[in-house]
């Protein structure tokens, strides 16, 4: 009895193993998600004083690593680099995950759920939030737009739903204009996601303009890493993924230039503020460089998700090296996260008072509950259940796609295939 | 086709551009100080002496009753503020009821919105609990529902009567100058500041009269009076927010 479950044991693919372990993680996550909308934002360790914690976190990663899909599109159909169009088309995919991803984790963090559609009827244009809500749903859309066509060439759907498929696949005409209206909408709300935060003189931490260009810029660092980091994964661990690896050094190349960039920007930023005591700023400063961000800050940040891959993926030498590549990649994305999690946590960790004698700083902590870090798993759990089945279904990592009339040649011939048509003429 | 294709190509750019530029002009207008809704002849201001304040909190009690405030939210805040001289001072802090409201231009659905009387109002049906305002209010004004509130209000009926409806869950909630006072207190003919009716039910709470409310447009209600005739202050006057609410400071002796 054992002998024979131990053998089917074996005989479940890793493939499986991963499914399962993302399915499990799902469920649970599923299922805090079910005790916040019962029982309300209680059970997280959110408070009046740090209301915004872990789920605003993966909402920002998320969409800054989606960052891809605009900046590769605009660089294929904008910029004429038509070499990188496969690549193009993972970062949409991986794009569209990503925003999916932040939807969740923001249906998840409003106090109203049931009230999301608010944002679509209900207008305030003087709100930077208002702004970034717009951007994502329309960009959202876009990315929709532009995924649809990977559905529309998949040989499974082709056969099922030729006619949909090629209606879907004639969207793909319309891509330069996706790429224009994505790489705006884009511009916009990923900075306008750090003016979220650069708005507020409440946080002098925060307040300043140098946050919507830190934004972006980490966006375009992480975005295109996370895209050729799972291209890389994906091309090792199954062969439906067909990789030309010549696009992903340049990419990566592209990634080391983005990070010097983001270094030089992230050094002016910091020193800048180094400058005469401000109640507030200087205390935040003081958080993120000597207090309780500072390993984030100093380590996550600054040494491993900047410095240290900006050196890798400069270096000729080491950026030809597939697993070196990848880890430098790994980094970013863990760098841009820890970004993230730092700027948000930094202006509300500190507390001003307002008496009027005199300015006083206080802290207050926050560490995420178990709630959300199992809602917060389970969505990063369905995305990458979301990218895996892409690769698997949807051949999302491919660099040498099969040509249309080969894949029609293959097609069984149904009624109205307009290949019968040529068949009674020939 | 070439030329189709340029054609078509300059076209979608002209239009995006156009439409971008036109956006751009249109929320560069209206991305002013939010303009307030509706008119009014009042101005209402609150001022606080900060001489007579003893630090009872019987304000705080009387305001979570008339507004069925949850126990562990407070609208009014009673704060030590340190001494003067002998004698231990306090800042109450409602809302401030800003002028320039950082919760009014950031809520992303307009829940947050500035009454022509200077009142900041909340729409509580609008709100989808994001808590932008909660976190731009430099005065911490603001207090967010995480769970439902149910049962009693423990300061019901001791010191006063619900007069409001009970707010949600998932929604964040603030002082509102009991405006549901001052409207119905004016259209009975009652003026607010004079009349208890039609005052909020903090400075009517007050034992030793130290909130004071009214109508900065009439020079010679208590407030105006007040503000003409004392030093007085405002919390973080550096942001920029320009409050409501005046401070009287404690003198000495």
């Amino acid at each position: 009895m054992l002998a024979h479950s131990s053998r089917a044991l074996k005989q479940i693919t890793p493939l499986q193993w991963w499914l399962v372990a993302l399915a499990a993680l799902m469920a649970v996550g599923a299922g805090g998600g079910l005790v916040v909308f019962a029982r309300g934002l209680v059970v997280t360790n959110l408070t009046d004083l740090v209301p915004w914690g872990l789920w605003i976190t993966i909402d920002l990663s998320s969409i800054a690593m989606s960052a891809g899909a605009f900046l590769l599109c605009a660089a294929v159909y904008l910029l004429g680099l038509k070499q990188f169009q496969p690549v193009a088309r993972t970062a949409t995919f991986v794009g569209l995950i990503g925003y999916s991803m932040a939807m969740l984790c923001l249906l998840l963090d409003i106090g109203r759920p049931d009230r999301f559609w608010h944002a679509l009827v209900f207008w305030n244009p003087h709100s930077v939030l208002w702004e970034v809500t717009m951007c994502i749903m329309l960009y959202f859309t876009v990315l929709v737009l532009e995924t649809a066509p990977i559905l529309g060439q998949a040989t499974w759907f082709r056969a099922r739903w030729p006619r949909l498929a090629q209606a879907l696949r004639h969207i793909h005409h319309f891509a330069p204009v996706f790429a224009i209206i994505g790489l705006g909408l884009s511009l916009l709300h990923q900075s306008s996601l750090g003016a979220t935060y650069g708005i507020l003189k409440a946080r002098p931490i925060w307040y300043r303009p140098d946050l919507a260009v830190l934004f972006i810029t980490s966006a375009m660092a992480g975005g295109p890493s996370l895209v050729v980091l799972a291209s890389m994964l994906a091309a090792r661990l199954t062969h439906r993924a067909q990789v030309n690896d010549a696009l992903f050094e340049k990419i990566a190349h592209f990634i080391g230039w983005v990070l010097v960039v983001y270094l030089y920007l992230r050094f002016w930023d910091a020193f800048a503020m180094t400058y005469t005591y401000w109640p507030g700023r200087s205390e935040g400063l003081g958080l993120l460089t000597s207090g309780t961000l500072a390993f984030n800050f100093w380590v996550g940040e600054i040494l491993l998700g900047a410095a240290i891959p900006a050196g890798i993926l400069l270096t000729p030498q080491w950026r030809k090296i597939p697993w070196m590549r990848m880890l430098a990649l790994g980094l970013v994305v863990g760098g841009v996260v820890a970004y993230r999690w730092d700027t948000n946590l930094v202006g509300q960790l500190v507390l001003l008072t307002y008496l009027p004698q005199e300015i006083v700083a206080r802290y207050t902590d926050y560490a995420p509950s178990l709630i959300e870090y199992f809602t917060g798993a389970g969505i990063v759990a369905y995305g990458l259940l979301a990218f895996t089945l892409g690769v698997r279904y949807l051949n999302v990592v491919d660099h040498y796609p099969v040509a249309d009339e080969e894949v029609e040649a293959q097609l069984p011939l149904v009624a109205g295939d307009r290949r019968l048509i040529y068949r009674r003429v020939g | 086709m070439t030329q189709d294709k340029i054609n078509r190509r300059g076209f979608l750019k002209a239009a995006a551009i156009t439409v971008t530029a036109a956006a751009a002009l249109r929320l560069g207008r209206a991305a002013k100080a939010s303009e307030p809704v509706g008119s009014s002849p009042h101005q209402w201001a609150m001022v606080i002496d900060q001489s007579k304040c003893i630090g009872c909190g019987y304000c705080t009690l009387a305001c979570r009753a008339h507004n069925d405030v949850p126990p562990d939210i407070s609208w009014n805040k009673v704060i030590p503020a340190g001494q003067v001289g002998e004698k231990e001072v306090f800042l109450p802090r409602p809302c401030q009821h800003c002028a320039h409201p950082p919760c009014v231009e950031v809520c992303m659905v307009g829940a947050s919105y500035k009454r022509a009387d200077g009142i900041v109002m909340m729409d509580y049906d609008k709100c989808i609990g994001c808590r932008y305002c909660e976190v731009a209010c430099p005065y911490g004004a603001r207090a967010f529902n995480w769970e439902t509130f149910d049962g009693p209000n423990p300061a019901v009926p001791m010191w006063g009567e619900p007069e409001v409806p009970r707010r949600p869950r998932g929604v964040p909630e603030k002082c509102s100058f009991c405006f549901q006072r001052i409207d119905r207190g004016l259209a009975l003919g009652l003026t607010p500041g004079v009349d208890d009716d039609a005052t909020p039910a903090c400075a009517v709470a007050c034992p030793m009269k130290a909130r004071v409310f009214g109508d900065l447009n009439d020079p010679e209600s208590e407030v105006s009076v007040l503000l003409a005739t004392h030093p007085s202050y405002r919390l973080r006057e550096d942001l920029g927010t320009a409050p409501r609410v005046h401070y009287l400071p404690a003198q000495k002796g």
